[in-house]
């Protein structure tokens, strides 16, 4: 059985009339043993763009990387092949199998590789429908809670329109966890970061096409060894107080508040998905009613909870007090959270300015996002900063939008904009 | 609230008014002071004798509450008291919701009162008081004790110094060590004091002083390794004893006893070992001395670093029904003249029937409604004491007795009783203003 720890961070102390409390919540992971995949309790998809600008090298790699990656699935495991066009089809178990998915075995393996590799380039891009397709296979094996899935694609979205996507990626929220990775410099990064933030995944930029085997090997690697199907946050707050913001903001900044669901009026939960050993980091901000000074409350639980079951409790509080030295203090680990939270937007923003030709906002933006990355020691967003802007004044956040950037470096500078750097201690 | 091992390990039921838990012998609820309806007479004489109990018995129930792990680590407190110790959820004293395992309430988050940070007791209906952290403190370095055995009971408070770390442990260590020398000297003591009123105040003022002695042994005792003399805990002291019509209080430092007869001048019987108290002993005007920026700096104290724990002592023969008041400074900051306490006092007795505990619960709730700057604690006898059947020392059989409050009638004239006696004695030295404490606020 996994066990949980929870760990918090915060300057509790408020001064007289405070309201505002800000905490990380570190959460780690231990023992959590690796997926259930003799029991059939984990599904796998792997969905492939088979759209015609795939033909040649992209399409040759992918085909190679989903061969890996169907290595990589372990026996027991519920899994089936999707390419992806304009429309979606079932490569694997055959189009004309009864089944939707099969249980990975030896000679299941062998014929999944052999369907993959008939794959044909044809047709436009329409991801909204190998979303759909994915979920209505993973609905037949209820018997595996436990679904992931990846989504590779070289190009735009164009058979479609965006709101379609949109419409399929809430319908499918909740119902399996999908990393969604771009090759080349032809595809969205808003799109498939759309569809990797709502179902619990990751998006990143594969600018080689021989590097997408050893992505796909991770990411089947990551998946098969993640123990814990599904975990949910949970945030108490006390009668009468309002959770101002959670967020996910180690390994990556993702904002959870409006995925709430309650779990009684005090108790909201927020999804988080599958977890292996490892440590997630969670800023919380609650406005509590202001007491005298004195007094103390507590502002939150912050728990993990599987299965309904609460497994780690952080507490959060709240004491007031009319001492300057403490009150006045901000805890190191909210700062610097706070800080990545805002060089990720700030990065965001930069390049959406930019890519609409609005150069004035665009420096303002990335430059902020130099002077953020400098402050909270991201050394690796500082460099992809750098091949994006000519930085004049890191402290100042003083930059120049350089005339001719590579794509591919805007692209990487994007998709790895959420990811943060820990605390240094 | 005050109780054995047994009844602390099985609350049972929740008080209708408040939601608090109430114990297997509780009369009252220790959260909001309301009775328990049907609290039987079996309980009340339980309680009662636990006044009566052997003497260094009070002092062991005493001391069990805030268990000695707590002692070693106050911060713990909330842990020892969650439910998985205790078996039954608490309630919580801001909203009446449940008390959580991780010390919280469920629906406010008020954090549960530890039972170091909050207790009553009433070891006889006449006889009752509360300890309380107040508003503003961070622990609850108060302490109480309190004994009562037929007509004798013995009230000790110590008020634990904030500057000093462990003062909590310490102001324990030092009721119950004091309370255990004065027991000896009621009914079922060895050494008890008996004879004319001035026997009686000479063996009640040796008890005293030896209860000071023992008190600031404990403090000694209750030092952690390690401590250094900067750190040294210490704490005030005063106790009284009333034995029939006799009151005979001995103190260090400026937590005090107050006399409020019903009829008659409302007295305020010690005179505070502080800079202010010297102040005023020199002629300054009370508001004055007690505004002064050192104020609140005593003179004398219990405590490793004490040079002198010679307990002052007075005494006075009870010339009639009234309260006898023993509170430290939490109380006093807020009202401080004994003119104004008694009528302050008078009101919330008339709202509660007279019940001591809870008048003293008033009065500590009233001092917190004031702001509550410092730790509260008030303990109360009424006197005269009910006449007791017989003279085997136990209590009255029925609560009903309490109830009567003011009303009895005033059966206890003794014959020696004539006009009312003060003798103070003065251990040599004693205004000397050698050596001071920093302010204990």
């Amino acid at each position: 059985m996994a066990v949980f720890t929870a760990e918090v961070f915060q300057n509790e102390f408020l001064p007289q009339g405070g309201t505002d409390v800000h905490a990380i919540v570190t959460l780690t992971s231990s023992g959590a043993g690796a997926a259930a995949t003799a029991q059939g309790g984990v599904a796998e998809i792997i969905m492939v763009d088979t759209s015609g600008s795939m033909s040649g090298r992209n399409l040759d790699a992918a085909k190679h990387a989903a061969q890996v990656a169907v290595d990589q699935i372990a026996d027991g495991t519920w899994f089936a092949i999707v390419g992806g066009s304009h429309v979606a089809q079932r490569v694997f178990p055959y189009p004309n199998a009864v089944r939707d998915m099969v249980q990975m075995e030896p000679g299941a393996r062998f014929e999944a590789k052999r369907a993959i590799a008939t794959l044909l380039p044809s047709g436009g891009t329409a991801m909204s429908t190998w979303l759909a397709l994915a979920d209505r296979l993973f609905a037949t094996v209820p018997q595996a809670p436990q679904r992931h899935a990846i989504l590779l694609t070289d190009g735009k979205n164009e058979s479609e329109p965006r709101a379609a996507l949109s419409a399929v990626v809430r319908n499918v929220t909740g119902h399996f966890q999908c990393d969604a990775r771009g090759v080349g410099a032809n595809w969205q990064v808003d799109e498939l970061r759309e569809i990797s933030t709502a179902l619990l995944g990751t998006v990143d930029l594969i600018a080689n096409p021989d590097d997408i085997a050893a992505d796909f090997r991770d990411l089947v690697q990551r998946s098969m060894s993640r123990g814990i199907a599904d975990a949910e946050l949970r945030v108490w707050a006390p009668q009468g107080a309002q959770v101002l913001f959670v967020r996910q903001v180690a390994p990556t900044v993702e904002d959870l508040t409006s995925r709430r669901s309650e779990v009684n009026p005090l108790t909201s939960a927020y999804p988080t998905g599958s977890w292996g050993d490892e440590s997630r980091d969670y800023h919380v901000a609650v406005r509590v009613g202001s007491k005298p000074v004195g007094s103390e409350q507590l502002a939150a639980r912050v728990q993990i909870a599987v299965g309904g079951e609460v497994l780690a409790s952080g507490l959060v509080k709240a004491r007031w007090s009319d001492d300057d030295s403490l009150t006045a203090r901000i805890s190191p680990e909210v700062a610097h959270y706070t800080g990545q939270a805002e060089l990720a937007s700030a990065i965001q923003e930069g390049l959406a300015a930019k890519a609409v030709g609005d150069e004035a906002t665009a420096t303002v933006k990335l430059g902020r996002a130099v002077q953020l990355a400098q402050e909270t020691g991201n050394d690796e967003a500082t460099s992809r900063l750098k091949r994006v802007v000519e930085i004049d004044d890191p402290e100042q956040g003083t930059v120049r939008l350089k005339r001719h950037t590579d794509k591919l470096d805007e692209m990487a500078l994007d998709t790895a904009s959420t990811k943060t750097t820990r605390v240094r201690k | 609230m005050v109780t054995g091992p047994a009844t602390t390990a099985a609350p049972t039921a929740a008080c209708e008014r408040c939601g608090g838990v109430l114990h297997p012998d509780d009369r009252f609820c220790e959260g909001c002071g309301a009775r328990v309806p049907g609290a039987s007479e079996q309980g009340t004489a339980g309680s009662a004798a636990r006044g009566t109990a052997v003497p260094g018995m009070a002092a062991q129930e005493l001391a069990a509450p805030p268990s000695s792990a707590k002692l070693a680590d106050p911060d713990d407190d909330r842990d020892a008291d969650a439910p998985a110790a205790t078996g039954a959820p608490r309630r919580c004293r801001a909203c009446g919701g449940t008390v959580a395992a991780d010390g919280y309430c469920e629906q406010c988050g008020e954090p549960a009162a530890s039972e170091r940070d909050h207790w009553s007791d009433s070891p006889a209906p006449w006889v009752g008081g509360v300890c309380d952290r107040g508003v503003r403190h961070a622990r609850n370095e108060d302490a109480m004790a309190l004994a009562a055995s037929g007509s004798f009971a013995a009230l000790v408070v110590c008020d634990g110094v904030s500057t000093a770390p462990d003062s909590d442990a310490a102001s324990l260590a030092a009721v119950a060590a004091a309370l255990d020398v004065l027991v000896s000297g009621g009914p079922e003591g060895a050494e008890r004091a008996a004879g004319s009123s001035a026997a009686r105040t000479a063996a009640f003022s040796g008890l005293l002083a030896r209860a000071a002695v023992a008190g600031n042994d404990a403090v000694v005792a209750s030092m952690r390794e390690g401590v250094g003399p900067d750190h040294a805990p210490s704490c005030t002291f005063v106790a009284a004893v009333v034995d029939d019509d006799l009151l005979v209080a001995g103190w260090l430092g400026d937590s005090r006893v107050y006399w409020l007869p019903d009829d008659g001048p409302a007295q305020q019987l010690t005179a505070d070992d502080s800079w202010a108290g010297e102040l005023m002993s020199r002629g300054v005007p009370r508001e004055a001395a007690e505004a002064s920026p050192q104020a609140h700096a005593i003179t004398r104290w219990l405590g490793p670093d004490a040079e002198d724990v010679t307990a002052r002592t007075t005494a006075t023969v009870l010339d009639g029904p009234g309260w006898v008041l023993v509170c430290s400074d939490g109380l006093w900051n807020y009202c401080s003249r004994a003119e104004d306490l008694a009528p302050l006092l008078r009101g919330f007795a008339a709202a509660v029937d007279g019940d001591p505990a809870r008048v003293a619960a008033e009065l500590v709730g009233w001092a917190n409604a004031q702001g509550g700057r410092d730790n509260v604690t008030v303990a109360l006898a009424r006197v005269p004491a009910p006449r007791t059947p017989a003279a085997g020392g136990t209590a009255p059989p029925s609560a009903e007795a309490a109830d009567q409050g003011d009303d009895r009638p005033e059966h206890l004239v003794d014959d020696e009783i004539t006009t009312p006696v003060r003798r103070v004695s003065e251990p040599a030295g004693s205004d000397s203003l050698g050596s001071t404490r920093p302010t204990k606020d």
